[in-house]
């Protein structure tokens, strides 16, 4: 086993980066879509309910079936996996934007309308701020979940670590085949467990001060 | 305002279904048994979409000129396959008086029931569902005992983390480990499928209030009464809500399970796919989400149905 990674460490690596990458870029999309759309859900009380049934309906579709679904506009390559799990990612920020959002005392609005700020900067230096520790888990969460899923989107030759996986189904019967299987999905694990810890380090660092647990 | 306890309890969990329940609780034990909005919509909605989707592939599936990978793939009896008329061979509702064919064991039939790929994929999702509440729940309830309470918080960590492995490593690592098969499916099913329920079950009885156990010992309840008159019915709210995250996980995952010869729907989009054929792709997809999304409805009726009435 240590030889086998040994041999091919360079590549392994590349490959973990490309996982990381292709999470990052999905999450990132998916964080910008879900903020941007729960602020519009958030003007309109009734669409709150229905966001929230939508986002549990396209967290239960299984993200194989998506990629069925996505093969024919997108082809097979990494066009698809992205989409994949920025469809996934988008979903619990999304939920969790929402949550935060209604959170936000309505006082506190109130008396930033009061000082004289206008929407947009109600929304970035009120809203966002305060909604901001909800929305971040849900980022946290989405980034372990997409994990998972871009693992799934390597069977149509997305990037990352997910190809050792299916690469493993290819050579059973082969010794190298548990090692594939295993530097795959350790090194999926080992990623997430990294970005993880990012992903704290990213909440101390953006959440306000004032409202820090 | 945010309150810091809730951002706790958010970014501790992985699933936000599950999530929503948590936070639905505690107005919901003010409130009596409330039905939300949201919870209408949910039970209402997919149903809809559901018959519609499956109405259109019939629809699709009956006039759509298919050429021959199709018609082997998407036939009915593929789909749909079972054989009980070879269990009961004269099951016949109009002569229900006649005897039972053959009182000779070796001559009934012993073959696969249900063999239809969408039988499969059922058949490997409660199979593993059913496995995960029959181990979980115990013990996740142990865990929240004296002496291996210590450890709660550990596994707790553990089932967050976990969501992050990947399903595809875990079923592959079985399947060079044991061979293909459903029961290497339903192992690696069940082991994934584990981590929500047991986490909401701990995570469930830690939240009841410790002054109404306390009162149910005031009230001369033994350990095995408050757990089962206090604790349970109070969280399982919570239980159920981790057992339809983990249904809808399993069902899911079902579809990866065609890898390695456990069958299921995922078969007919791994052809699609082998064979570029978009036709099968797409069909395969919409099956796979359709029952998805069934099993996720018929979680959460029996999240409705199995909610004590007091709370």
């Amino acid at each position: 086993m240590r030889d086998f990674v040994k041999d091919r460490w360079g590549e392994i690596l590349y490959n973990a980066l490309q996982h990381a990458n292709l999470v990052f870029q999905a999450v990132l999309l998916a964080t910008i879509i879900a903020v941007l759309l729960a602020v519009i859900i958030n003007k309109f009380q009734k669409l709150e309910s229905v966001a929230n049934m939508l986002s549990a309906i396209g967290l239960t579709i299984p993200s194989f079936a998506l990629v069925g679904l996505l093969l024919p506009l997108t082809k097979i390559g990494a066009m698809t996996a992205f989409i994949c799990v920025a469809f996934y990612a988008a979903l619990p920020i999304l939920r969790n934007a929402v949550v935060g959002f209604s959170q936000v005392d309505a006082d506190l609005l109130e008396s930033a309308k009061g000082m004289g700020m206008s929407e947009l900067g109600i929304l970035m230096r009120v809203r966002l701020p305060l909604a901001w520790p909800v929305i971040h888990a849900g980022v946290r969460t989405s980034v372990q979940m997409s994990m998972g899923i871009a693992a799934i989107a390597a069977y149509v030759l997305g990037p990352g670590l997910g190809g050792y996986i299916f690469t493993a189904i290819t050579q059973a019967g082969n010794e190298n085949a548990v090692r594939y299987a295993l530097v795959g999905t350790i090194g999926i694990i080992i990623v997430a467990l990294i970005a993880d810890l990012l992903m704290l380090l990213l909440g101390r660092l953006t959440i306000s001060k004032g409202i820090r647990a | 305002m945010t309150d810091p306890s809730l951002v706790d309890v958010e970014s501790l969990d992985q699933h936000p279904d599950s999530l929503a329940s948590e936070e639905a609780e505690p107005t919901g034990r003010a409130k009596g048994r409330v039905i939300t909005r949201e919870m209408v919509l949910m039970l209402t909605v997919p149903p809809i979409l559901i018959a519609a989707i499956f109405g259109g592939f019939v629809w699709w599936r009956q006039t759509a000129k298919l050429d021959i990978v199709e018609q082997n793939q998407l036939n009915w009896a593929v789909l749909f396959q079972s054989h009980w008329h070879q269990v009961f061979p004269s099951w016949n509702p109009l002569d229900w008086h006649k005897p039972f064919p053959s009182w000779n064991p070796s001559s009934w039939y012993d073959g696969p029931l249900l063999q239809g790929l969408i039988w499969e994929h059922i058949l490997l999702t409660v199979v593993s569902a059913i496995i995960v509440v029959l181990i979980a729940v115990p013990l996740g309830i142990m865990l929240t005992r004296r002496g291996l309470n210590v450890l709660a918080p550990l596994v707790v960590g553990v089932a967050n983390g976990g969501q992050a492995a990947p399903s595809v490593g875990l079923i592959v690592l079985l399947f060079l480990w044991l061979q293909g098969g459903f029961w290497t499916a339903v192992i690696a099913l069940s082991l994934y499928g584990i981590l929500p329920v047991l986490r909401n079950t701990i995570v469930g009885i830690q939240s009841v209030d410790p002054t109404l156990v306390e009162a149910g010992r005031g009230l001369g309840m033994t350990n095995r009464m408050t757990l089962f008159k206090i604790e349970l019915p109070l969280s399982i709210p919570v239980i159920m809500a981790g057992v339809r995250t983990s249904l809808v996980l399993i069902a899911g995952t079902a579809s990866l399970a065609c890898f390695i010869d456990a069958g299921g729907l995922g078969e007919i989009l791994q052809t699609g796919i082998s064979l570029f054929k978009f036709s099968l792709m797409v069909t395969g997809a919409v099956l796979i989400a359709c029952l998805a999304l069934f099993i996720e409805w018929l979680g959460r009726v029996l999240e409705l149905v199995t909610r004590p009435k007091g709370i």
